[in-house]
């Protein structure tokens, strides 16, 4: 209950003008920056911040934290009308959230889903933030390369459910994303791998273009393809009323954002893994539940599923940094640097030391969720006239936004040409039946997962005791066998009379 | 009140240094160069960062004391190739008012990495300064099983292995020259790299490693909250402060000092002329010496303020990679 107080204290803080103000317009801002592929919250949140200097830092944090948390909203917009992820955590938002609005036809309700259970994940997660925030951090500090480890192979075999119908072509493809995630520097000895002696490569593939290539661009020479087709996509729905979800849609996202809220809460507070790790989990975790369509249709379950998680994990990521001073995510790291400047000391005593500050911008980040969904509700029925525009208008337009896109990741035409690249690969591997998904989920785990194996590995003198020593790990190590031998134990229990069989 | 109390120190900072940025200012026309364009400055590192935010600290005192003719900074973050990219690019600046108007940060966590994977080295650069360096310290944890370096040093001794977390660069060429001094192989001590401070001390932090290696600032608040306590000083000299506990490796028993000082410089291309590099020169003394440098980036970020101009810089940063080159066996 004292923190409940603490917030109230926080609120009171929060409700001047200036913070208000501040708060809406980061609000506003994260939207159209979440929205614009490439720009992610990374980069606005490094471009405002010189802007906020001259402010008091309780007002220029509340700022930065709606602009952060706002384009968790943002990055689902243009994933959704123009299948070209925002920001990385929408990739996934883009399965089911692009053929939901151009097959199903049903854009304004997609949107509509992707923000209320946005809404439903960031809720708990500043729930959980509040009464749990400095233990929830000291559970994350538990996890160490080996817990990371473990629960990173777990998460690994999720790219099971991703493989889609060809397991072959599946396993390859996630080779293939883990080959891609290794080039660059080695992480832990600095020795440069696959750069080919191009200079360029020795930073390694960048995520965003990779990924904006991989799944956007690709779209468009498909499109380029049907370029004379009539435009099916009838958009008679541009009210708010006409993008309303059903009861039924309700209840059909509302498990999923509840179970991917609690999910990507925890996965947020995780040293090292951030709000895209977290959508990929919610997403791969929604798999394993039933959906009344399959996944990667348009179904609702997975909007929700991966959208929940990413909020969360965007208000999990600030229970390490409030409470401890660490950074969970590019993004966090920035922040970090700003409370340095502003005079701040993040760290174990921030708590304590500006209760104001902190308890401010945790309820900031209240305010910014409820603002964000009341403006993206409201601006749904311009947004998706954009899906009446015809298709050969739609090619150069997507085009140029991919470009830019994927220059501004780091100034430079190598992003670019790493997202004509990607892209043409990315459409000859989707005509050929190939499916990216688990490309793309391996590139996103597989550095994550080598730097933390090698690191257990150097602990440990490279005994694969660690992995069974510790509790956490050896829990997920249970879970991660039982998960691999199912299939080959499971006719044995059918014999055995033990387990029914499978019904198709 | 606040605001009136900023500027009139501000305005008594100002007329107590003019003096000096006179007769800087005096040097520079009279070799010829003031900035007449606006000037373009490259970091190599992510926006937010070290590097970055000791960049943009430099620019807003040189703006605030009129050093650069009212002139713009353009700070751009080039960060391709891990950095590389953006460092070969202001080597290969042509000579001209754009060479003689670009700046590009250059600490040695970025030399290092130049000279062990690109053919790039510092011959391709113009030094303009050295403005601080920094050094390491080893801290245990709550949950550290050893209390005191000498205790470390016995344990790794009776056959246990240690293990150190740290970030890159830096870093690592530290922990080597600690390991070399110790007689001890890196089996003895490892070290696992991280790819920030902060990384390390979360790890240290959840009692995953022995021991952690971070320069004072990034460990500040964690010594204050008594979750971190210095055990080691990487330096030649003890530390001040709540750092003072902690002995130097010659204090530890019969070893000679370990001290790798991390330098914060500033370089320009290759072809920027004389007058230009003279001109820069004095204007980051003059910065060095204001009192905004001082109180908003050495006190603030726990550095030590060393200037070194062009020339100074020049045979600093040859001989680093002329050391780094023989460690490396080139």
């Amino acid at each position: 209950m004292e923190n409940f107080q603490m917030l109230m204290q926080g609120f009171e803080v929060l409700f001047t003008f200036q913070n208000i103000g501040a708060t809406i317009f980061g609000a506003i801002l994260g939207l159209i920056v979440g929205a614009m592929p490439g720009i992610g919250s990374l980069a606005g949140v490094a471009l405002l911040l010189p802007l906020t200097f001259r402010f008091n830092p309780t007002t220029a944090i509340i700022m930065l934290g709606a602009l952060y948390y706002a384009n968790m909203y943002g990055g689902a917009f243009s994933s959704i009308l123009l299948g070209i992820p925002g920001d990385g955590p929408a990739v996934m938002t883009l399965m089911d959230g692009y053929p939901m609005a151009t097959k199903r036809n049903r854009p304004g309700q997609a949107l509509l889903t992707s923000n209320i259970s946005s809404f439903i994940g960031g809720t708990i997660g500043m729930l959980i933030l509040t009464f749990m925030g400095p233990a929830l951090a000291e559970i994350g500090l538990k996890f160490g390369p080996a817990e990371m480890t473990a629960l990173l192979l777990v998460a690994m075999t999720s790219i099971g459910w991703l493989v889609g119908e060809n397991p072959t072509k599946g396993l390859l493809l996630t080779m293939f994303g883990i080959l891609l995630a290794s080039m660059g520097m080695d992480t832990l000895s600095g020795s440069p791998r696959y750069d080919f002696g191009s200079i360029y490569l020795l930073g390694g593939i960048p995520f965003t273009p990779f990924v904006i290539g991989m799944v956007g661009f690709s779209q468009v020479i498909k499109l380029m393809g049907e370029r004379h087709k009539e435009n099916k996509v009838v958009v008679n729905k541009l009210t708010i009323k006409g993008s309303m979800i059903t009861g039924h849609d309700f209840k059909r996202m509302l498990m999923p954002a509840l179970r991917s809220g609690f999910l990507g809460t925890f996965v947020g507070v995780l040293p090292g893994a951030g709000a895209t790790t977290a959508a990929f989990m919610g997403y791969a975790a929604q798999k394993s539940f039933k959906s009344e369509e399959p996944l990667g249709s348009g179904a609702i379950e997975g909007i929700a599923a991966c959208e929940a998680a990413n909020n969360g994990a965007a208000a999990g990521a600030f229970a390490p940094l409030l409470a401890l001073g660490i950074p969970g995510s590019g993004t966090g790291a920035v922040l970090l640097g700003g409370l340095m400047m502003w005079g701040l000391n993040p760290g174990p005593l921030l708590f304590t030391n500006s209760p104001d500050f902190a308890w401010g911008l945790i309820a900031s980040l209240f305010l910014a969720n409820l603002i964000t969904l009341m403006i993206a509700w409201g601006v749904i029925p311009f947004l998706i006239k954009i899906l009446s525009v015809p298709t050969k208008l739609m090619i150069p337009i997507i085009t140029v936004v991919c470009i830019v896109g994927s220059y501004s990741t780091s100034n430079s035409m190598y992003g670019v040409l790493i997202m004509f690249i990607s892209g043409m690969l990315g459409y000859v591997l989707t005509k050929c039946e190939y499916q990216t998904a688990p490309a793309l989920l391996a590139f996103v785990l597989a550095p994550l997962l080598e730097s933390n194996m090698r690191k257990a590995f150097i602990i440990s003198q490279g005994s694969l005791g660690i992995f069974f020593e510790k509790p956490i790990s050896l829990v997920f190590m249970i879970l991660l066998l039982s998960i691999m031998l199912f299939p080959i134990v499971r006719p044995v229990l059918v014999r055995l009379g033990l387990l029914k069989k499978k019904v198709k | 009140m606040k605001k009136h109390v900023l500027f009139i120190a501000l305005v008594l900072i100002a007329a107590l240094a003019t003096p000096l940025f006179a007769q800087g200012g005096v040097e520079a026309k009279s070799a010829g160069f003031v900035p007449s364009k606006d000037i373009e400055w490259i970091v190599t590192s992510s926006p937010g960062g070290g590097s970055d935010i000791y960049t943009r600290i430099i620019t807003d005192i040189m703006t605030r004391l009129n050093l650069v003719n009212g002139q713009t900074f353009l700070v751009t973050n080039k960060t391709d190739g891990g950095g590389e990219v953006g460092r070969l690019q202001v080597s290969r600046v042509t000579a001209g008012k754009i060479a003689d108007h670009t700046l590009l940060t250059f600490n040695s966590g970025d030399h290092a990495p130049m000279v062990k994977n690109t053919a790039n080295r510092i011959e391709n650069f113009t030094p303009i300064a050295v403005m601080a360096v920094d050094k390491q310290l080893l801290y245990i944890g709550e949950y550290s099983k050893y209390k005191t370096f000498t205790e470390v040093i016995a344990a790794v001794k009776s056959g246990k292995n240690v293990v150190i977390a740290g970030s890159k660069g830096d870093d690592i060429a530290t922990y080597e020259m600690l390991v070399k001094e110790l007689g001890f192989t890196q089996n003895q001590i490892a070290f696992i790299t991280n790819d920030a401070t902060s990384a390390a001390i979360t790890s240290i932090l959840g009692g995953h490693v022995d021991l952690v290696m971070s320069k004072p600032a990034a460990a500040d608040q964690y010594v204050a909250a008594g979750k971190l306590v210095p055990v080691l000083a990487l330096a030649n000299a003890r530390f001040t402060g709540n750092l003072a506990a902690a002995p130097t490796l010659s204090e530890v028993g019969a070893y000679a000092n370990v001290e790798n000082p991390i330098w914060r410089g500033v370089v320009a291309p290759k072809s920027m002329s004389a007058e230009a590099a003279a001109f820069w020169s004095s204007a980051f003394e003059a910065v060095s010496k204001s009192e905004a440098w001082l109180n908003d980036y050495i006190n603030k970020y726990k550095l030590v303020s060393e200037f070194k101009n062009s020339v100074q810089a020049k045979a600093y940063m040859e001989k680093f990679e002329a050391d780094y080159l023989k460690s490396l066996g080139k």
